[in-house]
């Protein structure tokens, strides 16, 4: 589970530009100003490879902060 | 490159966007799809490259008014996909009546003429060819979309302007696979049809281009022997066990790598050997070996013998008088080819594989990333010439006096103005020329074109014969007159290729220059020089021909001269002819 975290934040933190340590549990897209629609699209294509996962298309839109990239990352690889 | 997993990729790219710095190289890719991942993919392979990017994306779906408005870019990248080209005439494209399929066809076809049109000065564009390969085929008959993909291929190949590269983006799918290439998913949801892999992929393959404009293209290839070049160990096996025979189960695949190193060879690439092994054997192997293809003719350098393979390739770099940049070496084994990355990092390795099999095909691969092989009559009779350049080494060891040297080789140079044949050669030149390179200036075949077409400017080329051969065209000046004050004319260029540094043509060259700049009413020069990592033997050029500096900077220097202040060097030994095109 931790291997989970490290690797999320490595890709949020490679994606948005902002060092590792900036990004916490607590990341939003309201708490990083690099977050836009864009950025949001690479964000997907960078954990379904990370994670060699397809992220159902209805969730796409709903993995705005670090919590719910986790909790979706967790369903799909069951 | 295709196997880097894209956050390495994006944290690498940050890294290196401290690290690269220089004239940035302007990139703008147009498109009618999302493309936004491939901005931080392409930058990366640049920096890599050490050539600093910048990339600016166009509006979405607006290819017609974007190539209005990117005219000036170094590159401009063209996505016209046929995806939303379908999905904007109909759901379904089979069900469209003959008159609407014309009309989409009449569309597409003035509108690849705009944005040639708007982009015909740009030194390089880079469009794909369109694909059906998105849609179901019909296996007995040609559907409507696939019709209508093969007439806007044919037209945009027709159609094309010196200046266009047309990618072939169904040879991507055919490699990865349709289902790897396109997400229909994000395709529906953020008109982002592109996987990363396909984006990779696509990336890899314009590289070539990439490099050809930056001057970063490869120059030499350098083989290990015995398990890269044959099967089994010359030391071990015997000079008669070692295989590289057609008829052979594994000799084959050696038989074809042996095929390709000669395929270089024809094709201006130049082809060594650096191994450890008694000299004798292997040349017994080149020159006598009943199953060998890489004869001695194709092979321009050879290191054989028991020292480390970093000096010797750092001596082949040093004898070829070319950048480690422009290497790429071969070799079976892990311990070398880690030992290279370690201490020449300049250099590209590429390892046998240990499935042998896929090893000729890998080879190629990585070749097609790496070199531009247009058959170019020039290039063909390369390898001879690094050959006459040997030759002339040793013959100037029996000379005292290197003038008394130069005189024996009854030097002498053809000087073309303006010779619009030429220009896939000259603008090589530009490309490729790094050292005695004054401005190193990039510039594409469709850019001298309009220096030929332009009074203002003049294109002169210079081809060079001593009595060991031909060397061609070995070196470019270009002339701009001064658009203020037409007495004035400016030397935007003036380069050599390194073959034939060290025998005083620069300044005969450059006698000849003023002695025309003369002749056609100027009363003065102007130029400049532009330092880099590798031009510093000419640095101090223009003052030894008595150029004043009238400016220096830490990346800049200007000269002015007064012709009728010039002193000619009159070199006698070097004879001069002159022909004016224009």
């Amino acid at each position: 589970m931790e291997n989970v975290k490290s690797q999320i934040t490595k890709v949020m933190s490679a994606v948005f530009e902002v060092p590792i340590e900036d990004i916490t549990e607590t990341s939003s897209v309201d708490s990083i100003d690099s977050w836009d629609s864009l950025k949001h699209l690479n964000l997907i294509l960078a954990l379904e490879e990370e994670f060699n996962i397809v992220i159902p298309d209805e969730e796409v839109g709903n993995l705005m902060n670090y919590k719910l990239i986790e909790l979706i990352i967790n369903e799909c690889r069951k | 490159m295709e196997n880097l997993k894209y956050s390495d990729i994006l944290a690498q790219n940050q890294i290196l966007r401290n690290t690269v710095k220089g004239i940035p190289y302007r990139i703008s890719v147009l498109s009618n799809v999302t493309i936004n991942s491939l901005k931080e993919i392409l930058e990366y392979s640049l920096r890599v490259n050490q050539i600093n990017p910048s990339i600016e994306l166009g509006n979405y779906d607006n290819i017609i008014q974007d190539s209005s408005k990117y005219y000036d870019s170094d590159l401009v990248i063209v996505f016209f996909d046929m995806l939303n080209v379908v999905d904007s005439v109909s759901t379904f494209f089979e069900n469209i009546n003959d008159e609407l399929y014309n009309n989409v066809k009449n569309k597409i076809y003035s509108e690849i003429d705009i944005i040639y049109e708007n982009l015909k000065a740009c030194p390089s564009v880079i469009i794909n060819t369109f694909s059906s390969n998105y849609f179901i085929p019909n296996y007995t008959q040609k559907t409507k979309v696939e019709t209508l993909v093969i007439e806007l291929n044919n037209y945009l190949n027709e159609k094309k302007n010196i200046n266009v590269s047309v990618i072939n983006i169904d040879n991507i799918f055919i490699k990865i696979g349709i289902k790897q290439a396109i997400d229909f998913r994000l395709y529906n949801s953020s008109k982002a049809p592109y996987t990363l892999t396909f984006l990779k992929n696509y990336v890899a393959a314009i590289n070539p281009i990439i490099y050809k404009n930056t001057g970063k293209l490869k120059k030499a290839i350098i083989f290990d022997c015995d398990n890269t070049l044959w099967k089994g160990i010359i030391g071990e096996d015997g000079i008669d066990k070692i295989d590289m025979s057609l008829n052979s189960h594994s000799g084959r695949y050696y038989n074809k790598v042996q095929q390709i190193a000669v395929f270089l060879s024809k094709r201006g690439v130049i082809v060594g050997i650096c191994s450890k092994n008694n000299e004798s054997d292997v040349t017994d192997v080149l020159l006598n070996h009943p199953d060998i293809i890489l004869k001695d003719e194709y092979i321009t350098i050879k290191k054989i013998n028991w020292e480390d393979k970093a000096s010797n390739l750092l001596s082949i770099a040093s004898e070829l008088n070319i950048g480690l940049d422009s290497i790429i070496f071969v070799d079976d084994s892990s311990f070398e080819i880690n030992l290279i990355k370690e201490q020449i990092p300049e250099i590209v390795t590429i390892q046998v594989p240990s499935v042998i099999y896929e090893y000729p095909d890998f080879l190629l691969q990585r070749i097609f990333n790496y070199f531009n092989l247009r058959l170019n009559s020039e290039d063909a009779k390369k390898t001879i010439r690094y050959k006459q350049q040997a030759e002339r080494e040793s013959d100037k060891k029996n000379h005292k006096s290197i003038d008394g040297y130069l005189s024996s080789l009854n030097i002498s140079l053809t000087i073309s103005v303006n010779d619009l044949s030429q220009i896939p050669r000259i603008a090589q030149l530009t490309q490729k020329t790094n050292q005695f390179n004054i401005t190193t200036r990039r510039y594409t075949e469709n850019q001298i074109l309009n220096f030929i077409n332009n009074s203002q400017d003049n294109v002169f080329s210079v081809s060079v014969a001593d009595k060991f051969g031909d060397n061609g065209i070995t070196a470019v000046c270009i002339l701009k007159t001064d658009l203020q004050n037409n007495k004035t004319c400016n030397i935007d260029t003036f380069l050599m290729s390194c073959r034939i540094i060290g025998r005083n043509i620069e300044f005969v060259l450059m006698d000849y220059i003023i002695y025309w700049l003369s002749s056609h009413n100027y009363t003065t020069v102007t130029a400049e020089f532009i330092p880099t990592k590798k031009n510093q033997q000419v640095q101090d050029f223009y003052s030894l021909n008595g150029f004043e500096l009238i400016k220096e900077e830490s990346d800049y220097k200007a000269y002015s001269l007064e012709l009728s202040k010039f002193q000619p060097k009159n070199i006698l030994y070097i004879s001069v002819n002159f022909q004016e095109l224009k």
